[in-house]
């Protein structure tokens, strides 16, 4: 399947609406991107501005999620799409859910970023930062993969978008670990609040992974017919590599 | 909401369907047909399930009004068609030597695109196909008429007027009155061809629903140039294009994931 297919039908309003679409999903995918790499600017350089910036991009975000729903809407209304047409609009609204959602989970990191530069902090030197930094570098990869996936109508990638949301799992396990650890030797109610905070922040920087990986899957849906998501590994790679 | 809804599920939910799991009613097997020296029909083979309704759809001129009409043997009164292959309707060949065609229709009923009910009343139209075969007891033409239209849905709307003029009715009363007059005489298989083609919206839903009930008692096949009619009503459905049979499975499938490119370009619009 390639992008011309959807540009080949006899009713060029359809054309219109498609293209439309495509271009919302990735515009939309494209500020998620930004506000991920200004935040991890913002963690790196415990710069309060660019923190900010990815708390504010959140509005943008949700706008566009907002157009996305309403294009899919009227196009379900007013053209009743049929096989890959009907998939690009059920997955453009579910990719467009999890792309608001990453925007929801990079705020919340944002904002313990901003409290943690406000009290004059330096983020790189909180408990379990290279934990976090590892779960953020992952995240802005994966969600760039899993975009330029949808684009192309490639599945090509969606095994390594599985196996590293796999790899970000064990290393949410081992933050928590260290928090805990960090936690029970905490002599102040300072120190506390700093792991718990530390503690939320890397549960969103893992959940932001899991949205990418539901982005590769209905890219899966998208370009092959078929929901994988309830696949065993050996069964998804199978699905993917055929023709 | 109340107890009882908490199972209620997608009624046309196709999900659970296999081809290979349903009881067969009618099987074509490398069917052709030929209008004079135009093929018409190519090596069309497939199974059509019991108590379900199977759509066909395609271009204009694909086959399908030419293949839904070998099923009861309306392409007899055309003299120039020729037929080859094997079609059976519960394992009788239903083109075999000898074969009743009129007992045949009995069978498999049909009803068309634009309604045609007789110039006579209500009671009359139900009642026809059931005096054809020398029913005489006013007791059973009774209960066989109010059985009829309580199927097609009819009954409430016209129970005081059965003796009124048929073509008094709306288009989509007489539609529902020519499923009534088909099915009066307990067919195995219903034949609709474009049967809400001429009705207004309402009246064309008013029909679907009652296809859906139909199909508890008729194995129900439909020919529709309507892609959402056939997704809304059919538990299968055939694609099929310049008299192929191109892409057979069920509904739910073929509107979403069609495996063959030509059936994905038809029902998307696109160009081929």
């Amino acid at each position: 399947m390639n992008r011309d297919e959807f540009n080949k039908h006899i009713s060029e309003q359809m054309n219109r609406n498609i293209e439309a679409l495509f271009n919302e999903v990735l515009e939309m995918g494209g500020l998620v991107e930004q506000q991920l790499a200004d935040l991890n600017r913002a963690l790196e350089s415990n710069d309060v501005e660019l923190a900010k910036d990815a708390i504010k991009q959140d509005e943008n975000i949700n706008r566009g999620e907002m157009e996305i729903d309403r294009l899919c809407s009227t196009v379900l209304a007013r053209q009743q799409p049929t096989a890959s047409d009907l998939r690009l609009i059920v997955m453009a609204i579910r990719i467009a859910m999890d792309l608001e959602r990453m925007g929801d989970e990079a705020v919340k990191i944002a904002k313990m970023a901003l409290e943690q530069c406000t009290i004059g902090g330096d983020c790189t030197t909180m408990p379990a930062y290279n934990f976090l930094r590892q779960l953020m570098l992952a995240s802005s990869q994966m969600i760039k993969t899993a975009l330029n996936g949808f684009s192309r109508l490639d599945t090509s990638d969606v095994m390594s978008i599985y196996h590293e949301e796999e790899r970000m799992d064990e290393v949410l396990n081992q933050a928590v670990e260290s928090i805990k650890s960090e936690l029970l030797v905490s002599d102040s109610a300072d120190k506390v609040d700093l792991q718990l905070r530390m503690l939320m922040a890397v549960r969103a920087a893992e959940r932001i992974t899991d949205h990418a990986l539901n982005i590769g899957e209905s890219v899966a849906y998208l370009v092959k017919g078929q929901d994988i998501r309830n696949l065993d590994e050996e069964a998804m790679a199978k699905l993917l590599s055929q023709k | 909401m109340s107890e009882n809804n908490v199972s209620i599920t997608m009624d046309r939910d196709s999900r659970n369907l296999r081809l290979e799991d349903e009881k067969v009613a009618i099987e074509v097997n490398d069917w052709n047909l030929y209008y004079g020296n135009k093929q018409a029909l190519s090596n069309v083979s497939m199974k059509l399930p019991e108590n379900r309704v199977t759509a066909f759809i395609g271009p204009s001129g694909c086959g399908k009004s030419t293949l839904l009409r070998c099923f009861n043997r309306m392409n007899d009164l055309i003299d120039i068609v020729r037929v080859e292959g094997e079609m059976t309707l519960h394992g009788d060949d239903m083109y075999a030597k000898g074969m009743d065609v009129a007992a045949l229709r009995r069978r498999v009923g049909m009803v068309f695109q634009k309604p045609n009910p007789f110039p006579k009343s209500i009671y009359e139209n139900v009642c026809y196909g059931l005096r054809l075969q020398g029913i005489k007891d006013k007791r059973v033409l009774d209960e066989s008429v109010e059985w009829a239209l309580k199927g097609a849905g009819l009954w409430e709307e016209v129970k005081d007027r059965l003796n009124d003029n048929a073509l008094g009715m709306s288009g989509g009363q007489q539609q529902r009155l020519c499923i009534a007059r088909a099915i009066a005489i307990k067919p195995e298989v219903l034949l609709l061809d474009e049967p809400t083609s001429a009705l207004d919206p309402i009246s064309t839903l008013a029909i679907e629903e009652l296809i859906f009930e139909l199909k508890k008692d008729f194995t129900i096949l439909i020919v529709t140039h309507n892609m959402q009619q056939a997704a809304r009503v059919s538990d299968y459905t055939a694609f099929m294009y310049m008299g192929e049979l191109i892409e057979y499975t069920d509904t739910d499938t073929l509107f979403t994931n069609p495996q063959v490119k030509r059936t994905e370009d038809y029902i998307t619009g696109r160009y081929g």
